[in-house]
């Protein structure tokens, strides 16, 4: 008989552990566009958070979204200004912004100035106000803007046990109280060392401008956020008419998987030659980069990458940066291929990108936000130069940071994407990108030219694709009234193709695609 | 610069008319001399504070002044309250009184128009005078 030891030995059923439900903590929207999802899904409820910044980053206007983006005639919100902009100010120029909503103000968002309170009497005083005016309105949502005015008095004289008492007295009546809390101030980063403040916030938004070359970028910080996972790092966020907005560093991307390892359609690029040369076409959610100096066709190929979705009922976008989109259509009028209709019926978006001044990730959100309305399967960026090129200075070192990440989010998720690059052609070498950018690719295709028979033609290669065999061919192209076609395989043997001025070494000598002028 | 124009100043004669008509018997104290600057006065002090309140209040008589006489001889007390009608330092026909205050809350209406804007401007004036029909509320400048 078999004696059971202790590994034997059978054990016994595992009994469902009975844990308490956790506490579910609601999140209020925060009426920003993108904060939401910095956030984590907005600010957890009767949280105590600080807004601080520098003057002039919009720590007043995001306190004003905030507001009118939750307050209500049932859930009203208090907003104490104090000794920084008058509430009269406040409500001239925030009235200018498209969230402001007058016909809250009274019931909903209640406006009231602590700041005689705060000159003549001590802190004590301007709690007590505070708790008078919550106890009688009851708010979901209160505000001291600004609270660093509110404690001034007592920092300059020393009074820390004073400042102290105050902060712990108006944190724990106004979390009692139900209330989400936003004390906006303007602070430095170095006075957060030691500061109770800080200590005690449930959450801490931090605003930043920060002057490059000309621009000037504006960029938000969660420096913490109790209970929720909010996004890392700095954000860029920009203050138009509709008030704040933001631009997640993960583009809003950071939750999406990738797409299983399941065998992946092909797709046809629109030329049937170059569809075998790569193994029955280009796969779908790769990143193909097509290299080649100026005139090759590289616009002309995701031209007719574009136009063969569209035909095959792909919806699909166009980030250009080189060229109106007008003449985008007219050529591909010119290769047979209609952009205009797919564009009117809501397939096809073509974006004309010259931003100047504008962010990487505000552009890539331009992009993100196109794929999105029209659901496209393919995407063009022509070209990643121009791209880089079009942005303000300043923005230009987190180029290739959220280039990779746009990219492998919207691969991932089974968009299909091309991108076109310049460079130059030297006769030594056959580089594919001076831009070190190749990492972000699946796939190379690289053109160039080649001189033969006193002709400057055109050749392309199929340089690499990600866990896909393709042909190593060197194949000869023209640019036809059909677009970029790729001539079938070439009996004239030629050696130093990819140096640019080839050697004939084949005996057979065929004639030029394209015929020379005669004299 | 005088931004009152006459649909202002009617605005403003129907507010004091108004309030003139529902004002309580005087009691043991003597009657406000500007009665709808006293109903203004806690609800825009709430926003201002008594100090930001006090400094519209002394633009708006300095304006104010400029076309009524009497005004110039008014002064604001150090906590921002306008004299009552037995403080005034000399006796005033009451016809010349009612033009002061049209005059004087005209002026501070166009103040609140300038800075807020119509709207929030009548938001205000509904706030602090209730009892206002719906109607009269506010009007198109």
């Amino acid at each position: 008989m078999k004696k059971k030891n202790a590994l034997t030995k059978p054990r016994p059923a595992k009994v469902a552990a009975h844990r308490p439900a956790r506490v579910t903590i609601r999140k209020l929207p925060t009426g920003v566009r993108g904060l939401d999802d910095i956030l984590g899904g907005g600010i957890p409820e009767f949280s105590f958070n600080v807004i601080a910044a520098a003057p002039g980053c919009g720590k007043t206007t995001l306190a004003h979204q905030i507001v009118f983006a939750n307050a209500t005639v049932q859930k009203p919100a208090l907003y104490f200004t104090v000794l920084g902009e008058p509430a009269i100010k406040m409500l001239r120029y925030q009235q200018q912004f498209n969230f402001f909503d007058e016909s809250k103000l009274g019931h909903a968002i209640r406006f009231i100035n602590l700041s005689d309170l705060v000159l003549e009497k001590d802190l004590d005083a301007v709690l007590a106000e505070i708790i008078n005016q919550v106890t009688a309105v009851n708010p979901s949502i209160v505000v001291v803007d600004s609270f660093r005015t509110v404690m001034r008095k007592t920092l300059v004289s020393g009074r820390e046990l004073e400042t102290q008492t105050f902060i712990q007295g108006l944190t724990q009546f106004l979390t009692s109280w139900e209330a989400t809390t936003f004390l906006v101030g303007e602070y430095g980063e170095d006075e957060m060392r030691g500061n109770p403040l800080f200590t005690i916030a449930d959450g801490l938004f931090w605003l930043s401008q920060v002057p490059q070359r000309n621009s000037v970028v504006r960029k938000l910080q969660i420096m913490k956020l109790r209970g929720q996972e909010s996004v890392p790092g700095l954000h860029t966020i920009r203050i138009s008419a509709d008030g704040l907005q933001a631009f997640s560093r993960t583009l809003g991307l950071g939750g999406k998987k990738p797409a299983s390892a399941r065998r992946r359609r092909r797709l046809s690029l629109g030329i049937p030659e170059l569809d075998k040369m790569m193994g029955g076409g280009l796969i779908e959610g790769d990143s193909l980069l097509v290299a080649g100096p100026s005139g090759t066709g590289k616009s002309a190929l995701g031209t007719q990458f574009i136009a063969e979705g569209l035909r095959r009922g792909e919806a699909a976008v166009m980030a250009i940066f080189e060229e109106r989109p007008s003449g985008y259509i007219d050529r591909a009028e010119c290769f047979g291929l209609d952009l205009r209709t797919p564009q009117t019926l809501g397939h096809l978006e073509i974006l004309y990108l010259r931003p100047l001044d504008l962010s990487v990730d505000e552009t890539m959100q331009e992009i993100l936000s196109a794929i999105t309305r029209v659901g496209a399967k393919r995407l063009v960026i022509d070209s990643l130069v121009g791209f880089e090129m079009a942005l303000a200075p300043g923005f230009r070192e987190d180029f290739r940071e959220s280039l990779y990440r746009m990219i492998v989010a919207l691969t991932g998720a089974g968009v299909t994407i091309l991108s076109t690059v310049e460079v130059e052609d030297t006769f030594t070498a056959l580089s594919f990108s001076h831009y070190a950018i190749s990492f972000l690719t699946d796939d190379i295709i690289r053109l160039r030219y080649v001189e033969i028979d006193g002709q400057m033609r055109k050749v392309l290669v199929v340089i690499k694709m990600r866990g896909a065999n393709h042909s190593k061919d060197i194949r000869e192209y023209v640019i036809t009234d059909k677009g970029v076609v790729v001539i079938g395989p070439r009996q004239t043997d030629y050696t130093g193709l990819t140096t640019g001025i080839p050697q004939r070494i084949g005996r057979v000598k065929e004639a030029a695609p394209e015929p020379k002028a005669k004299t | 610069m005088n931004r009152v124009n006459p649909k202002l100043r009617n605005f403003a004669r129907h507010l004091i008319i108004h309030e003139a008509k529902i004002l309580e018997p005087a009691g043991s104290h003597p009657p406000a001399a500007f009665p709808v600057v006293e109903k203004l006065r806690p609800h825009l002090a709430i926003l201002m504070g008594r100090i930001g309140f006090r400094s519209l209040l002394a633009r708006a008589l300095a304006l104010a002044g400029a076309e009524v006489p009497w005004l110039r001889n008014l002064h604001l007390k150090p906590d921002g309250m306008l004299p009552r009608v037995d403080e005034l330092a000399a006796p005033v026909v009451p016809a010349d009184r009612f033009e002061g205050q049209v005059v004087l809350v005209a002026q501070l209406l166009g103040l609140l128009v300038a800075f807020i804007g119509e709207n929030l401007t009548f938001r205000l004036v509904a706030e602090a005078l209730p009892k206002l029909p719906a109607g009269k509320k506010s009007f198109k400048l």
